[in-house]
């Protein structure tokens, strides 16, 4: 639990971390839009080296960016065997029995991996850079305008800074409740699927005893301190724009115009 | 020795900005049948350290002896099962591991990880709720139900039904009150003495060290600051002083005495005997 790394907050002091969440969050939509412009392979080079500038300048190490995607090379082995199957364009790559796997079925996997790279890239630049109550704070802004037309972007940003807060004990609380059942002999690795599926009920029951607990301690300290949702609040944080949250903006528009101007060019 | 620290080092988080050396050379050695208290400020490394003793925690650097198992660093230890079975470790607040529908299973989930019957199991749990204190009458309750400190009597319990040869506590009465603390800490006494079980105990309390432990080992920035029988710390104030250590009520009080001109021995073990021994000087002196 320990190298889970996909949205976690690395505390460094770099020119990304200084940037404001508002706009860090508007480039990254844009980043994100950028992607699903087909712009081939020529494109998918220029965000990656562009996304690996910003990932040296916010001096995140690649091995974060990688652990990060470890997770995802299961669903991507999923994939490539649902396009194997499936796909029948390109050249038909060898043979085995009935079943022909075609350049096309490669070609696709490989495609949709390099778009799930981008994208793990992207986001991490984000969620690695930012502290997750700035990330509120942002969200908050951002939604700031659909108040008129009745979202209730406050309670979303409270909803969301409150779900990030719990990330952290939820694991530590499976950890420790985890270590706990080790002790009395729970073996999480090995075992028949019986054992197993005793394993998981003997962590699963608890971490959700303790979270209902948590909740509702929340919930009382909130009260207690006189929280009411929808009350107009002050902030101690204010948020203000800076010339490098401009060249960032500047910066990821460039992106995005370029990829339009790829596609038409291909 | 049942167990042996050789210059063992723990680090959390190693190659990320989170970093932290929690244990740092460590040099133990906890002789048999003892009853040891471990001590220091939170964030000491007291709960790396026990937790390493069933192998919960692996070292990053030395060489760990429990019972009949060695642990050395860089090697990747196998059936880790049987070392669990044979040193009970009990976090704290283990009132948070209790999941099964009733007192007895929860129990006895312990001992049958570790291959015992069903029969068997349950017998062990009824006489481990037995132990604790826990009559017939919670068998079938749901430990859910409970009042706090019988949580924790019963999360206790599914440790000591696993019959481990070494028991190591995580400031167990955190929490309890005083008749609670007390039945508890009479508890690990009696499975120390008469089923001469090794207890090692986390703990803040230094009138629980004094009373009941035979060893205090001190902890301090991951290392161990001092090793020795309790009864001599104590009466060493200052050490105790450097330590940063308030002694206990009754040492404190004897002291205070002697600076007013009585002559108390320091052989005196509880309150009673005190009494008696100002009111056998104020006699002597009319």
């Amino acid at each position: 639990m320990g190298n889970f790394t996909l949205g976690r907050y690395m505390p460094l002091d770099s020119p990304i971390h200084k940037m404001d969440p508002r706009m860090k969050i508007i480039a990254m939509l844009l980043m994100l839009i950028s992607i699903f412009i087909n712009a081939g392979w020529i494109g998918y080079g220029i965000i990656f080296v562009v996304m690996s500038c910003v990932i040296m300048t916010a001096k995140l190490s690649f091995r974060f960016i990688w652990k990060a995607m470890k997770p995802m090379l299961f669903m991507l082995c999923f994939l490539l065997v649902i396009n194997a199957l499936v796909v029948t364009t390109g050249v038909p790559l060898f043979t085995i029995g009935s079943f022909t796997l075609y350049s096309g079925a490669v070609m696709q996997t490989l495609y949709i991996a390099v778009r799930l790279l981008l994208m793990i890239m992207i986001t991490t630049c984000l969620t690695a850079t930012t502290k997750p109550m700035d990330m509120t704070l942002g969200i908050e802004d951002l939604l700031g305008p659909l108040k008129k037309i009745g979202v209730p972007a406050h309670e979303i940003a409270m909803l969301i800074s409150i779900a990030l807060r719990f990330i952290p004990d939820l694991i530590d609380e499976t950890q420790r409740i985890m270590k706990a059942q080790q002790s009395r002999g729970v073996d999480m690795q090995e075992g028949t699927i019986k054992e197993k599926v005793g394993a998981i009920l003997s962590l699963i029951v608890p971490l959700f005893v303790s979270a209902f607990q948590r909740a509702e301690d929340l919930a009382n300290a909130m009260e207690a301190r006189g929280y009411a949702p929808g009350e107009p609040r002050t902030r101690y944080r204010t948020l203000k724009f800076h010339a490098r949250d401009y060249i960032l903006l500047g910066g990821s528009l460039c992106i995005l115009v370029t990829m339009i101007g790829v596609s038409i060019l291909l | 020795m049942p167990i042996q620290f050789e210059n063992v080092s723990h680090v959390y988080s190693a190659g990320t900005p989170y970093q932290y050396q929690a244990l740092k050379g460590i040099n133990l050695k906890i002789a048999e049948g003892k009853m040891t208290a471990v001590i220091g400020e939170t964030g000491s490394g007291k709960s790396t350290l026990v937790q390493h003793l069933n192998a919960l925690l692996l070292p990053d650097e030395g060489k760990i002896r429990i019972l009949d198992r060695v642990i050395v660093a860089g090697e990747k230890p196998k059936k880790l099962k049987s070392l669990r079975g044979k040193v009970g470790l009990v976090f704290q607040f283990p009132e948070y591991q209790l999941f099964e529908e009733t007192v007895i299973k929860d129990v006895a989930f312990g001992p049958k990880n570790f291959g015992v019957s069903e029969q068997e199991a349950v017998l062990k749990a009824k006489q481990a709720l037995h132990l604790v204190g826990l009559g017939e009458e919670f068998f079938e309750k749901s430990p859910l139900e409970l009042s706090g400190g019988q949580k924790r009597r019963v999360a206790i319990a599914g440790i000591l039904a696993m019959d481990p040869k070494v028991l190591v506590l995580d400031e167990p009465t955190a929490g309890l009150d005083p008749a609670g603390t007390k039945m508890m800490m009479r508890l690990f006494e009696r499975l120390n003495k008469e089923m001469h079980k090794t207890v090692l105990i986390v703990t803040h309390d230094m009138e629980q060290v004094f009373a009941y432990c035979d060893d205090v080992v001190i902890v301090a920035d991951g290392k161990i600051r001092m090793h020795g029988p309790a009864k001599k710390f104590f009466e060493d104030s200052r050490l105790c002083k450097e330590m940063n250590i308030l002694p206990p009520a009754l040492i404190r009080t004897r002291d205070a005495l002697n600076q007013n001109g009585f002559e108390i021995p320091s052989d005196i073990a509880d309150i009673h005997a005190l009494a008696k021994e100002i009111r056998k000087q104020v006699k002597r002196h009319g």
